[in-house]
């Protein structure tokens, strides 16, 4: 029998091989053009960018992954990073670009988000809506409730600047050379990333919380029948993917300072791109951070070319390679499964 | 009901019974699963519960469980009157059950399954203590000298382990009572051995086991007392030292005289339906039919008795189109159409009635105009190749409706507003109206009340008249003596013979559903298969 570690390992080679191919065929042109000089943009400033960029992404794919592993699928992550970028720009304009108000705004982002995963959870899980269906929901109503909300506050759908996070530098750490200025003088949302993650592993993987979780996504009935209540789980499933598009969607907006409602607003398909990460990760919050630093890495590399070297590269090439990607790895690699009972109602005998 | 207890019944651990259920009813809408049951289990014994299918024996268990509340009656958990709301009261109280779909999340550990709500914590409670979880897991597993090993994932490890991991998680929780149902249902022959080893260990240990059985060997190998249910009722507890399968059988299967044969055997036509050396597996891969071979003439009823589960759902869905069979052949008229998908063989003319009528036969949300037509789309009398004729489907299922007393008579009501005996006579018409060459009816009156099974019953009988080779497997044994010309016992993937169903006792019958043979039987025709010398190949068949 097959070490399933091994398994595993090879599956993920698999995986990483086919998107350094993809990697290669969307740059080499841009390489070309760029010759010996395209290591100077890899500089401290370009990983500070990309991480900012990681930041949605990658709290939308950990959210998501707490309220699927708990059985509830939640499509709507970009809808929440919406209502949370427009929720925490509304605010800093109405209170001023003040230090404290920059953390109200981020705290109201948060619970702005949460209170509408809280909504998408009701309706999934006691009165038992089609998850798909609700989540795409949530999006569409975020896609225009934001722009709307920016024309009846601003007149327009986007909003002035309206001011961002200072960079803070840790003392000491910034001196480590390149790896200081790298990650040690990011915005507080890039901080807070950087625990989150290994604190959304420990809470998946270690603690009794995270056992029920996975147990109520799997086999509820099971869970049930050991005296834990599905339903609590659940909501504290969904709640958590609340909280988490919150952080990501309040530090996307005030790393940027303003909002944009047009298109498919500031967000972009971030929380899209979310999903499609813990899909390649298999479900592991480390994981998906580390294909939202891939996916942002190409995104803010593509955005440096054109800064540093006026070399365009088509930014809705590098935008499709996550979907490109999630195709290949789920079609072709199937190593990423899904909770056994995600998506399905759960209904105690009690 | 307490002045009947002797002061030392109420005594905590001091009653002789850890289990006593007091004139036990359990009534359904429409049935009477349980009636006036008195059940007891001594302490520090295995108590084998047998009987038919649909004898109350499940319903009895889930009643002590507490996932029924009884109609009347009492449970007594160690002399004590019980009353549980919920599994987690029972549990509470001591008795556990194994169910036969197993209570496990499947990708998570054995240890992490074994304490799934009572974990061992660290940290204030916040963080499993993995390590405490595994040496508890292992703890416990040594003591009954199970080969288990805590770590492994439970969907890598075997069925019958995995029925060991849900013993010990009742064990975990402090159950003094293990109630099993149907545990061998899953398990091989050896893992049957060392699953009845497991049993001596836990009496050794004090410990209490009630198991749900239908076969008689396996009671009376077992249990200490054996108690027979046979329609709610309980027949009688015996011991298993002083009782004979015979004896157990006539309990099980009951006196009752058969009714008489309504219709005179028809005029048997030309070879209709044969199936060859037939081998099928099931959804797990097991071999579920092991090389069935028979032959079904026009103008016969060619019946298949057997406990649910012997292979009889296989057989009748490789017949039909359903499952692709791993060996062997079957033939339709002299064709062979082993391998034609379900569509061709509605073409070919083989009717099916589905043991299942509300995943097989009909689409409940459809109304009876669309489901009358289901199935049969492709067929030159409702369609011309692109279209639907409306018009003719029409008037086909209202005359299933009047012909067939379906209530209520309205071509657009739902499939899922009709009772159950409404839902099966519209399928049945409709399946006896396109005129068939073979009709298969597995368990064509299952879950139908009264009125409709006579009906079902002589339309099965007519159908024969008309020259239509029949195929009726079903568990209800009275139904296949009955109706059938012939009729074979299966038993374990195969025919255990082929007998007259007018020639055999119903205590001879019971042994062959059983798997046995009763002494000084002489068999029929099925002399085909399965001698007792040939059990130990057939269990290196079983995956």
């Amino acid at each position: 029998m097959d070490n399933p570690a091994r398994i595993d390992r090879r599956a993920g080679l698999a995986g990483g091989a086919v998107i350094a191919v993809l990697f290669l065929v969307i740059l080499v042109p841009g390489v070309r053009q760029l010759g010996v000089g395209v290591l100077s943009v890899l500089d401290a400033s370009y990983v500070r960018s990309a991480l900012r960029l990681t930041v949605p992404i990658a709290f939308a794919g950990m959210g998501g992954i707490f309220a699927e592993k708990s059985g509830v699928i939640n499509i709507g992550l970009e809808g929440l990073l919406i209502v949370a970028a427009f929720s925490a720009i509304a605010v800093l304009w109405w209170l001023g670009g003040t230090t404290g108000a920059l953390a109200l705004a981020f705290l109201a982002a948060v619970l702005a988000s949460t209170a509408i995963a809280l909504l998408f959870a009701v309706v999934c899980i006691d009165f038992k809506a089609d998850q798909i269906i609700a989540g795409l929901a949530v999006w569409l109503i975020a896609l225009g409730f934001a722009p709307f909300g920016s024309i009846i506050i601003w007149e327009t759908v986007n909003s002035p600047s309206v001011g961002t996070f200072d960079p803070l530098a840790l003392p000491v750490l910034v001196e480590i050379p390149f790896l200081g200025p790298a990650l040690f003088r990011s915005t507080p949302p890039v901080y807070l990333l950087l625990l989150a993650v290994p604190f959304s592993w420990y809470l998946l993987n270690r603690t009794t919380f995270g056992k029920h979780l996975q147990a109520s996504g799997e086999d509820p009935k099971t869970l049930d029948t050991a005296g834990i209540s599905v339903r609590k789980v659940r909501y504290a499933g969904v709640l958590i993917s609340g909280v988490y598009c919150g952080l990501g969607g309040a530090g996307l907006a005030l790393n940027a300072g303003q909002f944009i409602g047009g298109g498919e607003t500031i967000t972009a398909g971030r929380g899209w791109i979310g999903i499609t990460t813990y899909l390649l990760a298999n479900y592991n919050p480390v994981g998906a951070f580390g294909a939202s630093v891939f996916f942002a890495g190409l995104d803010a590399l593509q955005l440096q070319l054109q800064r540093v070297g006026g070399v365009e590269i088509s930014s809705t090439l590098v935008g499709i390679l996550p979907y490109v990607a999630v195709l290949v790895i789920l079609g072709f690699v199937g190593k990423t499964r899904m909770p056994g009972a995600a998506g399905e109602h759960y209904e105690s005998e009690d | 009901m307490s002045g009947q207890d002797g002061p030392s019944m109420r005594d905590s651990g001091g009653s002789k019974y850890a289990v006593r259920m007091d004139g036990i009813t359990k009534r359904f809408p429409g049935v009477v699963a349980n009636d006036d049951v008195d059940f007891a289990v001594e302490r520090g014994t295995v108590h084998a519960l047998v009987g038919e299918n649909g004898a109350g024996k499940t319903t009895l268990m889930n009643v002590l469980y507490g996932l029924y509340e009884p109609t009347e009656g009492t449970v007594y958990v160690d002399g004590r009157p019980r009353e549980f709301d919920s599994p987690r009261d029972a549990i509470d109280a001591g008795v556990g059950m194994i169910h036969q779909h197993f209570m496990l999340v499947d990708p998570m550990t054995v240890a992490e399954n074994l304490v799934l709500g009572v974990e061992p914590t660290k940290w204030f409670g916040l963080v499993t203590d993995e390590a405490q979880a595994v040496a508890d897991t292992r703890e416990l597993a040594e003591r009954y000298g199970f080969d288990i090993d805590p770590t492994e994932r439970v969907q890598e490890i075997s069925v019958g382990e995995q029925q060991r991991v849900e013993i010990l998680k009742a064990l975990y929780r402090g159950a003094e009572v293990l109630v099993l149902d149907e545990p061998t249902a899953v398990l091989t022959p050896q893992e049957v051995e060392s699953l009845f080893a497991v049993f001596e260990e836990l009496v050794a240990e004090g410990k209490t086991i009630v198991f749900i059985t239908h076969k008689l060997g396996e009671a009376l190998t077992a249990a200490d007392d054996i108690s027979v249910l046979r329609d709610g009722r309980l027949v009688g507890t015996v011991r298993a030292g002083e009782t004979t399968r015979e004896e157990l059988a006539t309990m099980m299967v009951g006196r009752e005289v058969l009714l008489e044969v309504t219709s005179e055997p028809a005029d048997r036509g030309p070879e209709t339906l044969a199936v060859d050396d037939l081998v099928v597996t099931d959804d797990r891969g097991v071999r579920a039919v092991d090389g069935v071979s028979f032959a079904v003439q026009a103008g016969e009823v060619f019946g298949v008795a057997g406990v649910d589960g012997n292979g009889q759902s296989e057989l009748v869905e490789a017949v039909t189109g359903l499952r692709q069979p791993e060996s062997g052949a079957v033939t339709l008229a002299g064709e062979e159409i082993t391998h034609d998908s379900r569509r061709e063989r509605i073409e070919a003319g083989v009717s099916y009635i589905a043991e299942d009528r509300q995943h097989r036969s009909l689409v409940l949300e459809y109304d009876l105009l669309r489901n009358g037509l289901l199935g049969g789309q492709t067929l030159p009398e409702f369609s011309d190749g692109r279209l639907i004729d409306w018009g003719r489907t029409r008037s086909f299922v209202e005359r299933v409706i009047e012909e067939y007393d379906v209530r209520p008579p309205d071509a657009s009501a739902s499939a899922r507003s009709l009772s159950g005996g409404n839902q099966q006579k519209m399928v049945v018409g409709r399946e006896f109206e396109r005129d068939p060459v073979l009709m298969v009816a597995s368990h064509p009156t299952r879950g139908v009340d009264i009125g409709s099974i006579e009906f079902v019953h002589n339309r099965l009988l007519d159908l024969r008249t008309e020259g239509v080779a029949v195929l009726l497997v079903s568990s209800k044994l009275e139904e296949v003596q009955r109706l059938a010309d012939r009729m074979a016992v299966m038993y374990d993937g195969r025919f255990v013979d082929v007998v007259d169903p007018d020639a055999v006792t119903e205590e001879e019958v019971g042994l062959l559903m059983a798997g046995e043979y009763p002494d000084d039987y002489e068999r029929g025709e099925g002399e085909k298969r399965a001698t007792t010398e040939d059990r130990p190949t057939d269990t290196a068949n079983i995956d």
